[in-house]
């Protein structure tokens, strides 16, 4: 296939010390954050989440290696350090700010990671994919691949699921540093767009989850297409009919080897077809972005969106249709809807709980403002490259055509953010490309970094009080898992709950905010709990967890004696008994 | 002109046999997860990569990667569908495809 740009290469070159310096900072850092973060107490008694608990080494590490890279990517006249230099301040980079959880605990933090590992599991042990069980069977890609590597490796599932946004996050990596390969014959430009894509990951899409696999997947297609299946564009001559005409006539292929040009294509297909089986969102940015790059001319084989589009559209109407009779995908489209659900309902709750949603917003903000910078001064110097505006900017497409349960603008800015990374990278670097930063521009940088890390650092772990689980949370739920009966239902405070790693069919799992809706008051909420545990044929166990607890708290659902009076009502009822309790979670057993 | 079936493509056809039957033998734990992995996803990510003419390292390492778990994602997902999964099927799968990807390979090189 295409070969990438000719980059300066720095192998076989001799060690200095420079380089070495910078490695065993980067080994320093990471010394320092890991064995700060290790003594984090859990829980997390803060509603700023582990920025309010992460002790000072932690952070002095988090500078210490901002500096070693600003250093290591100053490099000399050749270039930026070696390569296995950068990469090994990457890998600390990604332990530093994708393992900081597992160093704290051992168990994966966030719900979601456990509903995903049950739906594998449930598929194990049904053996078949039923898709009127809910969304994740009419999407199963994914979890087919997970039941499939738990079940042949013997892996520990709740190791996997600690240890997958490192995972995830190479994987991501890995992706984007062979299609920046393609953007930019830059070495510094690239080992930044890297460092950047890691220090504005505050989305956190990165557990064990189809999303985090589907959006590899989506890195690698981009790579194909701007790289083995890129074409190359005439000067643009302007909008009229024959100019157009013209223009897309004299494109050619940037690899000329049409055999290597069928291969990349078939890779695209199958990589489409499993992104469809395995995610509902995903297939839908990527046929947006594949649009954008083949209107502009950027890439060879025109018909691949609409050959996107028909796998997108078989799966839809047959393995999917199940999901989509009842849910339209244009059900509550509309950009003041996609608003109100992303943004107005989300700016809620403590004060802490606050700081940290504008601290994500801030950090979106800067990093598309820094790429805004960077694209003015490529467009003032006439060496834009439309196809890192085009892929930074085709996801918000997609903003206001699906609230996506609130996440939608979550999801968009992570599918920006590789191409705002190295957008940004034009304003953070020297004018000239290749050229050395000074002294003062690497100082700058590294403040830059350092900022961004505290940024990230914050929003990314700010729902620390309430998605990193206890012990004592975790022999709660397998008590409420062991008491309660097939067929009954298991009902939770609120969604930060980790259930459902097992018997995911075996009961119905609910939650007290999600049938109280908005009052959670123990005069309107408890009744509508009671009633629904008491209907229930089999019963109901009632969990209460410190985390939900304080979900509904720090969001604004409830305050602390609300929560308490709501439990004491419902502990008070006929046929409710209190059966298992610790110091952070209560189980109660409702008769029916 | 004709040419000879390449030591790699011999090597990666056979290991891939022998791999299988010992994932599917079984071992302890780390070494059950390295062979495992091995089998599902980088052997077979390997050959089918080599099937396409990558000449860019970093591109084709990446392939590995990407075709290796695209493919063993469609085999598990295709065997859910059929009520037929097992992961020893989807092992004994991935090496039958990890095979026939070298035979197609050894081909070319043994036409080439």
């Amino acid at each position: 296939m295409t070969r990438t740009l000719d980059a300066p290469s720095r192998t076989g070159r001799r060690w200095k010390p420079r380089d070495v310096g910078c490695a065993v900072a980067g080994a320093a850092s990471l010394a320092l954050a890991a064995g700060a973060a290790s003594t984090v107490a859990v829980p997390v008694d803060s509603d700023l989440g582990l920025l309010a608990v992460l002790p000072y080494p932690f952070w002095v590490g988090v500078v210490l290696l901002n500096v070693a890279f600003a250093v290591a990517l100053r490099g000399d006249d050749a270039g930026p350090a070696r390569r296995p230099v950068m990469l090994w301040l990457i890998a600390v980079l990604v332990l530093m700010l994708f393992g900081t959880a597992a160093f704290v605990t051992d168990i994966p933090r966030g719900e979601v990671a456990f509903r995903h590992l049950g739906i594998a599991d449930a598929l194990s042990t049904t053996q078949g994919i039923n898709p009127d069980i809910d969304a994740y069977f009419n999407w199963p890609g994914f979890f087919a691949l997970l039941a499939t590597i738990l079940g042949a490796t013997g892996l520990d599932p709740v190791a996997v699921a600690l240890w997958a946004p490192v995972f995830n996050m190479s994987l991501w990596l890995a992706a984007m540093g062979v299609l920046t390969r393609y953007l930019t014959r830059d070495p510094r430009r690239r080992w930044l767009a890297l460092w950047l894509f890691c220090l504005g990951n505050w989305q956190d899409q990165d557990y064990l989850s189809p999303q985090a696999f589907g959006f590899f997947l989506y890195l690698v297609v981009i790579a194909l297409l701007v790289g083995p299946l890129a074409a190359r564009t005439p000067v643009f001559a302007g909008f009229k009919r024959t100019a157009l005409e013209w223009w897309w006539r004299e494109r050619s292929p940037a690899e000329p080897r049409q055999a290597h040009r069928v291969s990349a294509i078939a890779v695209v297909i199958l990589l489409v077809a499993v992104i469809c089986a395995s995610h509902q969102l995903t297939p839908f940015m990527l046929l947006i972005a594949m649009i954008a790059l083949t209107l502009s001319g950027r890439v060879w084989p025109s018909r691949l969106p609409l050959i996107t589009a028909v796998l997108l559209s078989l799966w839809l109407v047959y393995p999917a249709s199940a999901y989509l009779v009842g849910h339209p995908p244009l059900e509550d489209a509309g950009l003041l809807a996609a608003a109100e659900a992303n943004v107005v309902d989300r700016v809620s709750g403590t004060a802490g709980h606050l700081v940290v949603v504008q601290v994500r917003m801030a950090l979106t903000v800067v990093l598309w403002l820094l790429a805004a910078a960077g694209a003015l001064r490529d467009w003032r110097r006439g060496r834009l490259d439309i196809r890192v505006v085009l892929l930074a900017v085709s996801p918000l497409v997609l903003f206001p055509a699906q609230a996506y349960g609130g996440e939608m603008l979550i999801r968009v800015s992570l599918f920006a953010l590789p191409f705002v990374a190295v957008q940004a990278c034009s304003v953070l670097l020297p004018r000239h490309r290749g050229w050395r930063p000074s002294a003062g521009a690497a100082a700058g940088l590294a403040l830059t970094c350092s900022m961004l890390a505290l940024l990230t650092v914050t929003g990314r772990f700010g729902n620390a009080q309430y998605d990193v689980f206890t012990d004592g949370e975790m022999a709660a739920v397998a008590a409420a898992q062991r008491l309660a009966p097939p067929g009954s239902a298991i009902i939770s405070a609120a969604h930060p709950t980790p259930w459902r790693s097992d018997s995911y069919l075996e009961h119905k799992y609910r939650t007290i905010d999600e049938l109280c809706q908005t009052d959670l008051s123990a005069e309107v909420c408890g009744p509508l709990v009671y009633n629904y545990a008491r209907h229930n044929p089999a019963g109901a166990v009632l969990l209460l967890t410190r985390s939900s607890e304080a979900s509904l708290v720090l969001q604004g659902a409830t305050s602390e004696r609300g929560f308490a009076e709501l439990e004491d009502w419902l502990g008070a009822q006929n046929g409710v008994e209190f059966v298992f309790g610790n110091d952070d979670a209560r189980a109660y057993r409702v008769a029916p | 002109m004709s040419g000879s079936v390449s030591r790699f493509t011999l090597a990666l056809g056979l290991a891939a046999v022998v791999l299988s039957l010992v994932t599917l033998v079984g071992l302890p734990t780390p070494l059950q997860a390295v062979t495992a992995t091995a089998v599902l996803v980088l052997l077979p990510g390997q050959a089918l990569a080599r099937l396409t003419p990558v000449t860019d390292a970093a591109l084709g390492a990446l392939l590995v990667l990407a075709l290796g778990l695209a493919t063993l994602t469609a085999v598990s997902t295709a065997m859910f569908y059929l009520a037929v999964w097992s992961w020893q099927a989807c092992v004994v799968t991935m090496g039958a495809i990890t095979v026939l990807a070298c035979l197609a390979r050894a081909r070319t090189e043994a036409s080439s």
